[in-house]
């Protein structure tokens, strides 16, 4: 669904992507750990477009992508929930679900995937009329993320979901991401909290400074005795 | 004494009411684009002009003069976006580039209008009839303009919150990236603000028209007046504006009948500079911390 060929991304003179090759398929959760500054959120951005690479391709669904702009990527079906969530903090809950269907295509069905949502989340219906600034860091990563999923997306990027987040908490934003892999989306998120995101994962990537180290499935992972030791602590 | 008071205290609320929109429509601006667009009252003399010459030299009847400058000045707006403000955001222009650009800006269309339209005052014939309250007389042009603003106040207002593209605007406003990342083409929303922002110019000419001739620099005194105000409120807070709109109006209205009408430009700026000094967030700007 998702291949991305040789990225290069540059912040001016830094390079923060070096020859980045990673494959997503259709309902598939793909995982990518690794420290900070890996490049991890660069590569989600270039992805959906808020970032030109240098060089490199990125197709999706048969078609190149790289270097288009990110409100055209979104219309292809890629959505992007950035870190932290990114909410409008000074729009209600309701507002903040209507724009993420903005996109012609998402509008007319925007009542029923609204509904949908608040099925899932009941929570966001309750408190449909507060401001998002007023949010819990949980409830606003899950208002994020319920967000994107408005624009009735075939691939969610998630950006460090559990960030900035109590442990309890994680686990719940989690079990959330869990539940909308078994709607059938496909998602590629970035994760520190490696333990617990390689469990949702069904493929898993390794990035450090810039460049993919390793490629496997979760069980790989967490047999590596690298990643054990350097990212899972056991 | 009083009865000057009185008069002047209503006549400065009324004006108060064309001003929260002059500043509405700086703020939207700035609150969507981060552009302080310096020329606003010049454009609203520009929308006078437009009127008065439909009026004058193609006979239009008043009203149809009025309602054909509004798209006109809509126009005017996304060409502003499209020579001028484009181009500083293509070249990532600092504020004092932007702010320069657009004082110069200002100095095109004057000097445009003095060659067009001459030096001197322009105005339509209109003579409205006053109301009287006891002692207090009121313009009907004054009315009309104050209900008139209120009305266009409340359109905007559900513009922004009850449409899809009120609501992408309002989000530009918030988070650029954020609303990329929603399918909001940035673009697109910059050109409907402009558009939005000069059509609001073309109803505050109609408004004025009946009440001011107007000049080549006609516009300079309201440009001014509505940064003071926008300053006052918070910038891009527009609640703010709205009260911060009918204290400047009513300041320089009681001023302008105690003393003259210099002295109180001299107090809105004094206004000005006390609330930069004293509280630079505005009456309900939220400090921004660094």
């Amino acid at each position: 669904m998702l291949e991305i060929q040789d990225l290069n991304v540059s912040y001016g003179e830094f390079q923060a992507l070096f020859g980045v090759s990673l494959t997503v398929a259709e309902k598939e959760t793909v995982i990518t750990v690794g420290p900070n500054g890996a490049g991890k959120s660069t590569l989600l951005k270039t992805v959906s477009g808020l970032l030109r690479p240098r060089s490199g391709n990125i197709t999706f669904l048969g078609k190149r992508i790289e270097g288009l702009p990110a409100h055209v990527i979104v219309d292809m079906g890629i959505t992007h929930v950035p870190e932290g969530g990114r909410l409008f903090p000074y729009l209600t809950v309701l507002e903040n679900l209507k724009i993420g269907s903005y996109l012609p295509r998402a509008r007319s069905e925007s009542g029923k995937i609204l509904n949908e949502i608040y099925q899932l989340f009941p929570i966001l219906d309750e408190r449909k009329k507060q401001l998002a600034d007023t949010m819990s860091g949980g409830e606003r990563q899950m208002l994020a993320i319920a967000r994107c999923l408005m624009s009735r997306p075939k691939l969610i990027l998630l950006d460090e979901p559990s960030s900035g987040l109590a442990p309890r908490v994680v686990s719940r934003v989690l079990e959330f991401v869990h539940t909308i892999k078994s709607q059938g989306y496909a998602i590629l998120m970035v994760e520190q909290n490696v333990r617990k995101a390689l469990r949702l994962s069904d493929r898993a990537y390794l990035m450090e400074s810039g460049r993919v180290h390793k490629e496997g499935t979760q069980q790989s992972f967490f047999e590596d005795p690298y990643i054990k030791k350097a990212y899972i602590g056991l | 004494m009083f009865d000057l008071l009185m008069n002047a205290a209503i006549n400065g609320l009324l004006l108060g009411g064309v001003l929260a929109l002059l500043a509405f429509g700086m703020n939207l601006i700035f609150g969507v684009i981060k552009i302080i667009h310096m020329a606003y009252g010049q454009c609203v003399m520009l929308g006078m002009y437009f009127v008065y010459t439909l009026v004058t030299f193609l006979g239009l009847p008043i009203l149809l003069a009025c309602l054909l400058t509004l798209p006109l000045m809509g126009v005017i707006g996304m060409g502003l976006q499209m020579f001028v403000i484009n181009p500083l955001l293509r070249a990532k222009a600092n504020p004092l580039t932007q702010l320069l650009a657009l004082a110069g800006l200002t100095i095109v269309i004057e000097n445009l209008a003095q060659v067009i339209w001459g030096a001197d005052l322009r105005g339509i014939n209109i003579q409205l009839p006053l109301i009287s309250f006891g002692n207090v007389f009121l313009r009907t042009s004054n009315l009309i303009a104050f209900f008139g603003a209120l009305l266009t106040l409340w359109g905007l207002y559900m513009f922004l919150n009850r449409t899809y593209v009120g609501l992408a605007i309002r989000s530009i406003a918030q988070d650029v990236d954020s609303s990329r990342l929603m399918g909001i083409n940035p673009q697109a929303i910059y050109y409907v603000t402009m558009a939005a922002g000069g059509v609001l110019t073309g109803v505050i000419a109609a408004f004025f028209s009946p009440i001011y001739a107007v000049h080549p620099h006609f516009g300079g005194s309201f440009t001014m007046m509505a940064f003071i105000i926008v300053v006052l409120g918070g910038m891009g807070n527009m609640l703010g504006g709205f009260i911060g709109a009918f204290v400047i109006g009513l300041v320089t209205s009681l001023s302008a009948a105690l003393t003259s009408t210099e002295i109180a430009d001299i107090l809105a700026l004094v206004i000005f500079i006390a609330v930069i000094l004293i509280r630079p967030q505005g009456l309900l700007g939220i400090r921004v911390s660094k």
